[in-house]
């Protein structure tokens, strides 16, 4: 792989994302703005972006005294923040703690929330978690005994007969024998049974299932995501842990 | 190499932007395709449903505490692991088949963009102060929601929160994502995802709320905003917009009233809004645009109140509670408003103004919902997630004062944990669910998944039962929610309950009648007609015995030794009179199973004071068949 090649795959990765976001941030809001840091700037792109927000809301610039009005409470706003950095206020706060979290978590799955997914991606995907996408077995039966349910059913999936009748019914249909009345317990007591036809499980086609297939995989790049970019941070630290005894 | 770290840093500021700004997907998901999806001759199985879940987009959910979003509700609806708000692991025991998503349209997302705006921007002090609570922790936020509740209720929102440009784009902007991830989910033939809202209509603190479903994909949906009442106290602006979209789209919108229970009497008038006599004009509009409503749902039950119903022992499920006044507690309830909240009664009155008018106003079906606030659709009693995320599973839930703007007189166990809805439905799909829903092949459980049919007919015998009578009844006869024109002797019904395959026996199943006389005057009397261990237990007096009660509350279980797993009949009305408008709907009644409470006393080891709900008899309500007398 070249060097454009490896760069391109960083520039796609995440956890890259992730960390130089975190980083930018970090360079745009935390720079001057750190607790130790004894001057306040406000520069005249502040300026228009508070009036900005104010037009927005009022449909009006405002005038001088409101501008005013909005830099001194700017000015109050990051003097109260510096001062509470600087007394450590936000370290025991709750609410601070888990909006930096959420904000630190969404740095690492917006990537994953973009991408478009192709379908080799999502053909791996299936491969690689059979079980989640298994196919169902398919029944056709005839029961005498549910009254309030059809006597014929044909081609119905694990899950529907398990929804009509019970789990433990549905699983008992995998061993009855073909073409015979017997016995089973179903939610509505012992029902007679002939089953008819069965099916085993098919794996299905991406084509069938690939919505599915891409939440899942969608919902599982995010968690991966966030769980790596953690990883990442975790890792720079040594943590003990002492237990009460 | 200087280069690319800055165009690395550039595309992350994007990145990062994006991510702040709520994110929308590069790419629209597109609705998938019905065709293909076999359809029944008739419909063969019910689906099960919620129509009324809310999200972090509601401002109430959102403020009460919830951090699940619409994705979190149907990955959970379609029987899939989630982690709730407050980190307890979440599934259903069995999936749902569909859902819809029904966030207030009122200050959709707003509570969210209040609590994420930036504080020196938030000038008035009332906004300033809901601001800061939300961003308190939980007990701060749950008291923000109920001050914004009451403010709502008594339309004292201030102006600020009211800007219409703010609110469109902000709208909009949930909307498409909303639009988006329905979509996504959205799986003819397997999982239904509908789209819809709640439009939150106060009277005061009178509730006239209505989930308005759409049948369409977001190529006819994203051509309209989720409307927003906005201070309005009659459902016209509703109907109008309904209207408006069906024109404008050629899609098809129903709406669904919920919790007449809290009305203190408007859900259900015999007059127009305000007064004056209803006309047939207004009664037809209605009827067009809300063929059900919600009869019973966490914020209780509103079948029949026993004010209304003395003589009908099983009347006054889950009304405690909520029948001592409106949704805000503003008003308080006195007994002449019951007639207009209660959905039995509210037939009765469809029945008489369609004497007096021609048309009736509330020729409603019925569907029960949850309207959990949690994001979560539970509905069963040993797995509640509670009516929003503070009531979350917790030791103290089931004794808590619940506000909602109120400060008396309501506490956790007053929620119900219940309300599906089934539906007939030929397939499971958007067009499939809502023509069921339009046609009120529907009805309503309190949790349980009993099996009801109901078919309505001028020749059914009991030889009917012992052939394809399911076919016989859509051939010869009419399902729930249909319409029996005259016909030859007495009306005959084909009555099939089956219990819920992993749930209770039934004790038995009932038929509501209501019925009006020459003078309009209306009626309501209820039959048992079938039951359980019928050789021991006799109609005395038109009463039956009770069916027993295996409930052990200190350990949570009951027993199936006692009850039926189905009861079916051909009952035929033996006080029929040709000449009178009557309606016929079904009550299946559970033997009687501990309730949530129980389940919790068992699990946080509590003492529950006396008089606290821990067993019930569940049930199940059809749509009615209604009776036409020949004009």
């Amino acid at each position: 792989m070249n060097w454009r090649g490896a760069a391109a795959r960083v520039l796609r990765e995440p956890l890259v994302h992730f960390l130089f976001g975190g980083a930018l941030v970090f360079a745009v809001f935390g720079g001057d703005g750190a607790p130790q840091d004894r001057r306040i700037v406000f520069d005249s792109a502040q300026v228009e972006r508070l009036s900005a927000e104010f037009a927005q809301t009022f449909r009006r610039p405002p005038t001088r005294a409101e501008q005013d009005a909005l830099i001194a409470n700017a000015v109050r706003d990051e003097v109260y923040y510096r001062e509470a950095l600087r007394l450590g206020l936000d370290r025991d706060d709750l609410v601070v703690r888990r909006r930096m979290r959420l904000k630190m978590e969404g740095f690492a799955t917006a990537p994953v929330d973009l991408a478009v997914p192709s379908d080799t991606t999502l053909q791996v995907w299936l491969d690689k978690h059979p079980a989640r996408f298994a196919g169902e077995p398919i029944y056709s039966f005839e029961q005498r005994s549910a009254f309030g349910l059809p006597a014929t059913l044909n081609d119905v999936s694990a899950d529907e007969v398990a929804a009509l009748f019970g789990d433990p019914f549905a699983a008992a249909l995998d061993g009855l024998p073909l073409g015979t009345w017997t016995s089973v317990a179903s939610g509505y007591g012992t029902i007679r049974v002939r089953l008819v036809a069965r099916r085993p499980a098919r794996p299905p086609s991406l084509a069938d299932i690939r919505q599915q297939v891409e939440n899942d995989w969608r919902a599982a790049q995010a968690q991966a995501s966030e769980e790596r970019a953690y990883r990442a941070l975790r890792d720079g630290y040594s943590v003990s842990i002492e237990r009460p005894r | 190499m200087q280069r690319i770290v800055s165009m690395t840093l550039a595309g992350c500021a994007a990145l990062a932007l994006t991510a702040c700004d709520g994110n929308p997907l590069a790419r629209k998901a597109e609705t998938k395709s019905e065709v293909g999806v076999p359809k029944a001759e008739f419909p063969q199985r019910v689906y099960w449903g919620d129509s009324h879940l809310h999200t972090e987009n509601s401002g109430d959910a959102f403020g009460f505490g919830v951090r699940l979003g619409p994705e979190e509700a149907l990955r959970f609806a379609r029987g899939e692991e989630v982690t709730s708000t407050l980190g307890l692991k979440a599934k259903l025991a069995r999936p749902l088949d569909w859902l819809a998503i029904t966030d207030h349209s009122d200050g959709l997302g707003a509570i969210k963009a209040l609590a994420d705006a930036p504080g020196l921007l938030i000038r008035d002090p009332t906004l300033k102060r809901w601001h800061d609570l939300l961003n308190s922790g939980p007990q701060g936020s749950q008291r923000a929601s109920a001050e914004i509740i009451d403010a709502f209720a008594n339309n004292r929102f201030p102006a600020e929160f009211n800007n219409p440009d703010d609110i469109r784009k902000r709208t909009r902007s949930i909307w498409d994502k909303h639009l988006d991830t329905v979509e996504r989910y959205n799986e003819p033939g397997k999982f239904t995802a509908l789209l819809g809202f709640e439009y939150t209509l106060m009277d005061g603190g009178k509730n006239l709320h209505r989930n308005v479903i759409f049948r369409d994909g977001r190529a006819q949906v994203e051509q309209v905003l989720p409307l927003a009442a906005l201070g309005t106290k009659i459902p016209d602006a509703l109907w109008a917009y309904m209207e408006a979209y069906e024109k404008k789209t050629g899609g098809r919108v129903l709406a669904i009233p919920h919790n007449s229970n809290l009305s203190n009497g408007l859900m259900f008038q015999m007059t127009e809004p305000g007064g004056g006599a209803m006309s047939a004009a207004y009664a037809k509009r209605r009827a067009a645009h809300e063929p059900l409503v919600e009869i019973t749902q966490i914020k209780g039950d509103s079948e029949a109140h026993p004010f209304l119903s003395p003589n009908d022992e099983f009347a006054g499920y889950g009304v405690t509670g909520w029948e001592l006044g409106d949704l805000a507690m503003a008003e308080k309830k006195r007994p002449d408003m019951f007639a207009g909240e209660y959905v039995r009664e509210a037939l009765k009155r469809g029945l008489t103004i369609q004497d007096r008018t021609g048309a009736n106003p509330y020729k409603v079906g019925v569907i029960g919902a949850t309207d959990s606030h949690t994001a979560l659709a539970t509905g069963d009693e040993d797995n509640f997630f509670g009516k929003h995320t503070g009531a979350e599973p917790n030791a103290e839930r089931a004794m808590q004062q619940q506000n909602l703007g109120s400060r008396q007189g309501r506490f956790g166990w007053h929620y119900l944990a219940g309300g599906y809805a089934g539906v007939w439905a030929v397939a499971n799909t958007r067009s499939a669910i809502f023509d069921a829903m339009m046609r009120r092949e529907v009805y309503a459980t309190t949790g349980p998944r009993m099996t009801v049919r109901f078919f309505g007919g001028w020749d059914f015998s009991d030889s009917d039962l012992s052939s394809d009578w399911v076919r016989a009844g859509y051939k010869r006869g009419v399902p729930m929610g249909g319409t029996l024109r005259s016909g030859q002797g007495r009306p005959s019904f084909i009555v099939s309950a089956l219990k819920d395959p992993d749930g209770a026996n039934l004790d038995r199943v009932q038929v509501v009648k209501g019925w009006t006389d020459k003078a309009g005057k209306a009626f309501e009397k209820v039959f048992d007609v079938v039951w359980s261990d019928p050789a021991k237990r006799r109609l005395a007096a038109g009463k039956l015995p009770p069916v027993g009660d295996t409930v052990s509350v200190a350990r949570a279980t009951y027993s199936n030794s006692i009850g039926a797993p189905q009861l079916a009949t051909v009952w035929s009305d033996p006080e029929f009179d040709a000449g009178q408008r009557a309606f016929y709907y079904l009550r299946v009644i559970e033997i009687p199973t501990p309730q949530w409470p129980a389940y919790d006393a068992l699990r946080y080891k509590l003492k529950l004071p006396p008089g606290v709900r821990v067993k019930a008899q569940e049930r199940a309500y059809t749509s009615p068949i209604w009776y036409d007398p020949p004009a």
